[in-house]
C-alpha cells in the first residue's frame, strides 16, 4: 500500500506539474476571475440585494469554471498520456494501471482544489470589498464544491478511461447537467401513473450522481443553516460515488489496450 | 526473482508462443489480424533482434510483452511471469519507438520522475540520475526542458530512463532510429555494455547492418509471421556475404588477372578500381592486389545481400498470403 | 504513421481548446454587452416580450443548479420593465408577475421580489391575486417578516375590498417582531366594517415608509395626495350639507361656503395636494361638477373612491364589468 502511494505521489504531483502549465488553466482562472469582479457592476442594476447578488453571482462563477477546469484540462491530461504515449513508459515501470489511474485522478483533484482556493480568495475579497457578509456557510458552501469537484473530476477519469477527449468532455458535461437534474428528474418519475416509468425513475436516481446534494450556495448567501451532518453526510456520499467511478474506470481502463 | 541463480542451460527470459492479435480499426469496421501466432524465445544474456520491414507486427509484440495491449490469443511471459502482470517490470526497462516525455520537465527531473516510480531509493536517487545522464552523454543539457530537447537528445533520455532502476533484461523499440552516426554508434556501446554486464536485451530494428553488428541471435518478422529465429550468423550464410574494394594504381592487366583468380568482374572508373569479392576471399584478395603494387581506398562490407535475404523473405510472406487468401482462409 | 497520428490528435486537441476559448470570449462579452445593454434599457413597453419568461417549474429543472443566478437574471428583467417612465398597464404587469414567479421559484429565499410584486401588480384583479399567490409564498419563506403579511393585507384591503381576509392576515403580522404598534388597532377597524379613508392612508403612509424606489415611492405618494384631496372634499361636503340646511337652497359655487353673514368656513382648502411644490402648482379649485353635482378639485377633476385611484377608475370599472360576465357565465 505505502508502496502504491510512493508510485502514485510522483505521479499526482506531475499532473499538478503539467496543469499549472496549461493555458487552459489560466485562461479559465481568469475568466472565473473576471466574472466574480463583474458581479458587481451587474450587480449594481438592482437597486436592492446588491450584495446577494454578487455573492450568487460569485458562488456560480466559482462552480461552473471550476467544473470548466475539470472537465476540459482533466480530460486532456489523461488523453495526453495515451495520445502521447508518454503512458508506455510510466507502465513499463513497475506501475499498476490502477495506481497510474489514481495518480492522475489525485493530481487533477489537487489541481481542481487548488484553483478553488484561488477563486475562493477572490470571492472572498470582492465579498470584502463590498461589504457582503462572510460566514462559515460560505466556506461549507466552498467545500461541497469541492467535493463536487471531486465527483466530477472521477466522472472525467472514468470516460478518459475508454473515450475520446471530445466525447469525454461532452459525456462529462451531461453527467454534470444530469446530476443537477436527477433530483427533479426523480420526483419528477414519482408522480407518473405508470409503475414502470416510477422505477426507471428511481434507477436513473439511483444510478446518477445526486449533484444537488453538494449545492448549498442559496443557504450559504442568505445565511440559512447548514447543518453539520448534511455536510458529513454530503462528503460520505461524495468519496462513496467517487470510490465507485474510479473502481469503474480501474476495471476498465485495466482492460484496455492502449493503442 | 533469483535472477543471479544461473543455471548451465541458458534460461528463457522471454517466451512468446502462438500469439495473434486482432486489431478493431474502428467501430463497424472488420478487425484486422496484425500477429498471426508468434513464436520466439530470448535467451538470458544475449543480445535478440527482432527483425523485420515496417508494418510487420514488431512494435505490436513489444508492447503485447510491455503488457499495453491484450492479445487475442497465445501467452507471453517474461522472467517467468505471464505479461499480464506487474511483478516482473522491476526488473525491466524498455525505451518506445520514438519516445515522448512530458515536455515540461528537465532531463534530470524526468529520470527522478522514473527513478521515484520504480522506487529507488531516494538516497542513492541523485547518483543514479547522475550515471545514466554520464551513461547518455546528456550531462551538458541535464537541466533544460524536454521541449528543448533534439530527437536524438530524446532518444537518449528514453534509453537512460529505461536503465535508470537498472533492470536485468532491456526491450528497445528501434533504439538507433533518428540517430547520427555518432550517436548510433554511442547507442551500440551501450547495448555492448549491457551485455557485458550479463543483461540481456531485446530490441526492434528493420537496420541490418546494426543487427549484424550486435545480435546474437534474431528472430524475422514479416506481416505477423515469424519467417526464421536463431543466430545472426547461420541466418547470414557466410558465403553469401561480400564486400566492395576500391583500389588506386592498379594496371588493367594486373586488374584482369585478379579478376579471373578471384572471378570476379572488376570496374574501371578513371583512376579508381572497384572490385566486389566474398567474405571468405577479401585476405587473399588484399594481399595479392597489395603485391602488385595497388593503393587500397576502402573496404566496405556490402550488405545488399543481406537485404536481398530480407526481400525473399518478404515475398515468401507475400506469397503465403496470398495462397491463404485464395483459400478463402482470411482472418474474419 | 503513428507520428502522422499523433500530430492529427494534437491538432484536434488544439482545435478544441481554441474553440473552446472562443466560446469563452464570446460568453463574456455577451456578458458585457448585457450589462451595457441593461444600463440603457429599452422602454418596458417595447421591451415587453422580449425577454422569454420561462415557466417557473421548467426553469427550475434546467437551471441545473443555478437557481440563484438564473433568478437574479429575471429579477433584473423585472426591475428593468418596472424601471423608468412607463405607464404599467395590465399586460405589463402580468409579465412582471410571471417575472416574479420565475424569480422567486427560483430562489424562493429571495426577500424583496415579494414585496416588489406587491407594490406592482395592482393593474387588474388577476395581477393583484398573483401578487397575493407571491407574497403568501415570501411569507412561508420569511414567516418571520411582517412586511409581506402587510402588503398582503393592504392588497386585500385596497383592491379587493377583501376586509376580513386583510384584518386577518394583519393580526397575524401583528405578533411578529418590528411589526408597527397599530396594527392590532388597524385589524380592528377593518373588522369593524368602518374601513376608510384613514386606514388607507395609515396604510400607505406605512408603505411609503418601508418603500425602496423612487417609482414606488411615488406611487404611494400620489396615493395619498388623493386621499388628502378626498378627505378635504368630504369636508366641503359636510359644509355644503350644513350650508343646505341653514339656507334652504344648495351652494352654487363652493366659495360660498366661506361666504354670508355666519361662513360656514374660514377658508377653503387647498384643492391641490400638499406635498405638491410650489413650481408644479397650477391654481386649481373647487367646482361643483355638473355632470353628478359632487364637490370635485379640478387638480384630479374626479372625486377619489376608496380603493381605487382616479388613475385607475376606468380600469376598475373593467374588472368590475369583467367579474360579472364572469359571474353571469358561472350561472
Ligand atoms: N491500433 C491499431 N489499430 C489497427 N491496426 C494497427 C494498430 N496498431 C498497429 N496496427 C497495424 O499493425 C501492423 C503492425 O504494426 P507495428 O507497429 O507492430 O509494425 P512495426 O513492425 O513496428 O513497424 P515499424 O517498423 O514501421 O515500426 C501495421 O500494419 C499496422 O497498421
Ligand atoms: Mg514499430
Amino acid at each position: 500500500m505505502t508502496g502504491s502511494l510512493h508510485r502514485i505521489w510522483p505521479i499526482a504531483t506531475n499532473t499538478v506539474r503539467e496543469a499549472v502549465r496549461h493555458r487552459l488553466l489560466y485562461t479559465l482562472l481568469f475568466f472565473a476571475v473576471t466574472m466574480i469582479g463583474f458581479a458587481v457592476l451587474i450587480a449594481s442594476l438592482s437597486y436592492v440585494e446588491g450584495e446577494r447578488i454578487i455573492q450568487d453571482i460569485g458562488l456560480a462563477s466559482i462552480r461552473l469554471f471550476s467544473v470548466g477546469i475539470a472537465i476540459f484540462v482533466g480530460i486532456g491530461l489523461i488523453h495526453g498520456e495515451v495520445d502521447r504515449r508518454t503512458i508506455y513508459t510510466i507502465l513499463a515501470k513497475p506501475v499498476t494501471r490502477a495506481e497510474f489511474l489514481l495518480g492522475k485522478f489525485f493530481g487533477l483533484l489537487l489541481t481542481v482544489w487548488l484553483q478553488l482556493l484561488l477563486m475562493g480568495l477572490a470571492f472572498v475579497l470582492v465579498s470584502l470589498s463590498v461589504g457582503a457578509p462572510l460566514d462559515w456557510g460560505y466556506a461549507a458552501a466552498l467545500f461541497l464544491v469541492g467535493i463536487e469537484l471531486m465527483v466530477i473530476v472521477a466522472v472525467a477519469t472514468l470516460f478518459s478511461s475508454f473515450s475520446t477527449p471530445m466525447l469525454s468532455a461532452f459525456f462529462t458535461l451531461g453527467i454534470y447537467a444530469l446530476g443537477h437534474l436527477s433530483r427533479n428528474l426523480y420526483f419528477l418519475g414519482q408522480e407518473a401513473e405508470v409503475d414502470s416509468v416510477r422505477r426507471a425513475a428511481t434507477l436513473l436516481y439511483r444510478v446518477l450522481p445526486d449533484l444537488e446534494t453538494f449545492n448549498v450556495s442559496i443557504q450559504a448567501v442568505h445565511g440559512l443553516p447548514i447543518p453539520a451532518s448534511e455536510v458529513a453526510w454530503a462528503v460520505l456520499y461524495g468519496l462513496a460515488y467517487t470510490t465507485a467511478l474510479l473502481s469503474l474506470a480501474i476495471y476498465i481502463f485495466h482492460r484496455r489496450d492502449l493503442e | 526473482m533469483g535472477l543471479s541463480s544461473m543455471t548451465d542451460r541458458p534460461r528463457e527470459i522471454v517466451r512468446v508462443d502462438g500469439l495473434v492479435k486482432n486489431f478493431r480499426p474502428g467501430l463497424g469496421l472488420r478487425s484486422k489480424r496484425v500477429l498471426h501466432g508468434v513464436s520466439f524465445a530470448v535467451r538470458e544474456g544475449e543480445i535478440f533482434g527482432f527483425v523485420g520491414p515496417n508494418g510487420a507486427g514488431k512494435t505490436t509484440t513489444l508492447k503485447v510483452l510491455m503488457g499495453l495491449i491484450r492479445p487475442t490469443s497465445g501467452r507471453a511471459s517474461i522472467l517467468g511471469c505471464d505479461v499480464g502482470e506487474a511483478g516482473f517490470r522491476q526488473h525491466i526497462g524498455f525505451l518506445p519507438e520514438n519516445p515522448y516525455f512530458y515536455p515540461f520537465l528537465t532531463g534530470r527531473e524526468i529520470l527522478r520522475f522514473y527513478a521515484r516510480l520504480c522506487g529507488v531509493e531516494s538516497s542513492l536517487l541523485a547518483g543514479r540520475v547522475n550515471d545514466l545522464l554520464a551513461l547518455v552523454r546528456l550531462e551538458h543539457a541535464s537541466d533544460e526542458r524536454l521541449s528543448t530537447y533534439s530527437k536524438g537528445m530524446l532518444q537518449r533520455i528514453g534509453i537512460a530512463q529505461a536503465l535508470i532502476h537498472d533492470p536485468e533484461v532491456a526491450f528497445l523499440d528501434e533504439p538507433m532510429s533518428g540517430l547520427d552516426p555518432i550517436g548510433r554508434k554511442d547507442i551500440r556501446d551501450i547495448i555492448l555494455r549491457l551485455k557485458a554486464a550479463g543483461k540481456t536485451v531485446f530490441m526492434n530494428t528493420h537496420i541490418l547492418s546494426d543487427v549484424e553488428m550486435i545480435c546474437d541471435r534474431v528472430a524475422i518478422i514479416v506481416k505477423g509471421r515469424i519467417r526464421y529465429e536463431g543466430p545472426i550468423r547461420e541466418f547470414l550464410r557466410e558465403d553469401e556475404l561480400r564486400s566492395d574494394i576500391v583500389l588506386a594504381r592498379l594496371s588493367g592487366e594486373t586488374s584482369r588477372e585478379l579478376g579471373e583468380r578471384f572471378s570476379t568482374t572488376i570496374q574501371t572508373v578513371g583512376e579508381r578500381v572497384e572490385v566486389q569479392v566474398k567474405d571468405g576471399q577479401l585476405q587473399s584478395f588484399l594481399e595479392a592486389a597489395l603485391g602488385a603494387g595497388a593503393d587500397i581506398l576502402s573496404v566496405t562490407p556490402n550488405r545488399v545481400s543481406l537485404e536481398h535475404i530480407f526481400l525473399e523473405a518478404v515475398e515468401e510472406g507475400e506469397k503465403a498470403d496470398a495462397g491463404a487468401g485464395r483459400g478463402g482462409g482470411g482472418t474474419p | 504513421m503513428p507520428v502522422i497520428e499523433e500530430g492529427a490528435s494534437r491538432r484536434r486537441g488544439a482545435r478544441f481548446r481554441q474553440g473552446l476559448l472562443g466560446l469563452g470570449v464570446g460568453l463574456l462579452g455577451l456578458f458585457v454587452a448585457d450589462a451595457v445593454h441593461l444600463r440603457n434599457p429599452p422602454l418596458a413597453g417595447e421591451s415587453l416580450g422580449d425577454v422569454f419568461v420561462p415557466d417557473p417549474a421548467v426553469a427550475g429543472l434546467v437551471s441545473l443548479g443555478f437557481g440563484a443566478v438564473v433568478s437574479d437574471f429575471y429579477w433584473l428583467q423585472a426591475i428593468q420593465a418596472a424601471g423608468g417612465d412607463v405607464r404599467i398597464t395590465p399586460e405589463l404587469g402580468a409579465h412582471l408577475g410571471q417575472l416574479i414567479d420565475v424569480v422567486t421559484t427560483l430562489n424562493p429565499w429571495v426577500d424583496h421580489p415579494y414585496r416588489f410584486a406587491g407594490i406592482w401588480l395592482t393593474q387588474s384583479e388577476q395581477n393583484v391575486r398573483t401578487a397575493n399567490r407571491l407574497l403568501r409564498r415570501g411569507i412561508e419563506k420569511h414567516p418571520d417578516d411582517w412586511r409581506n403579511h402587510y402588503y398582503l393585507g393592504f392588497n386585500h384591503f385596497f383592491y379587493l375590498l377583501e376586509n376580513a381576509e386583510a384584518a386577518e392576515v394583519l393580526e397575524g403580522a401583528s405578533r411578529l417582531a418590528g411589526a408597527p404598534r397599530y396594527l392590532p388597532r388597524l385589524a380592528a377597524r377593518l373588522k369593524s366594517e368602518s374601513a376608510d379613508l384613514e386606514v388607507a392612508s395609515v396604510f400607505l403612509q406605512e408603505l411609503l415608509r418601508g418603500a425602496q424606489g423612487e417609482a414606488a415611492r411615488e406611487s404611494y405618494r400620489s396615493a395619498l395626495d388623493e386621499i388628502e384631496i378626498e378627505q378635504r372634499a368630504r369636508q366641503l361636503d359636510g359644509a355644503r350639507v350644513r350650508f343646505r340646511e341653514l339656507e334652504g337652497r344648495d351652494i352654487e359655487t363652493v366659495d360660498e361656503l366661506t361666504r354670508g353673514a355666519t361662513p360656514l368656513l374660514g377658508a377653503l382648502p387647498s384643492p391641490e395636494p400638499s406635498s405638491l411644490p410650489a413650481s408644479l402648482r397650477r391654481g386649481s379649485e373647487w367646482i361643483v361638477d355638473p355632470s353628478d353635482n359632487r364637490i370635485v378639485s379640478t387638480y384630479y377633476g374626479k372625486r377619489y373612491q376608496l380603493h381605487v385611484p382616479a388613475s385607475d377608475r376606468e380600469r376598475a370599472e373593467g374588472w368590475a364589468r369583467e367579474k360579472e360576465l364572469r359571474e353571469a357565465a358561472g350561472r
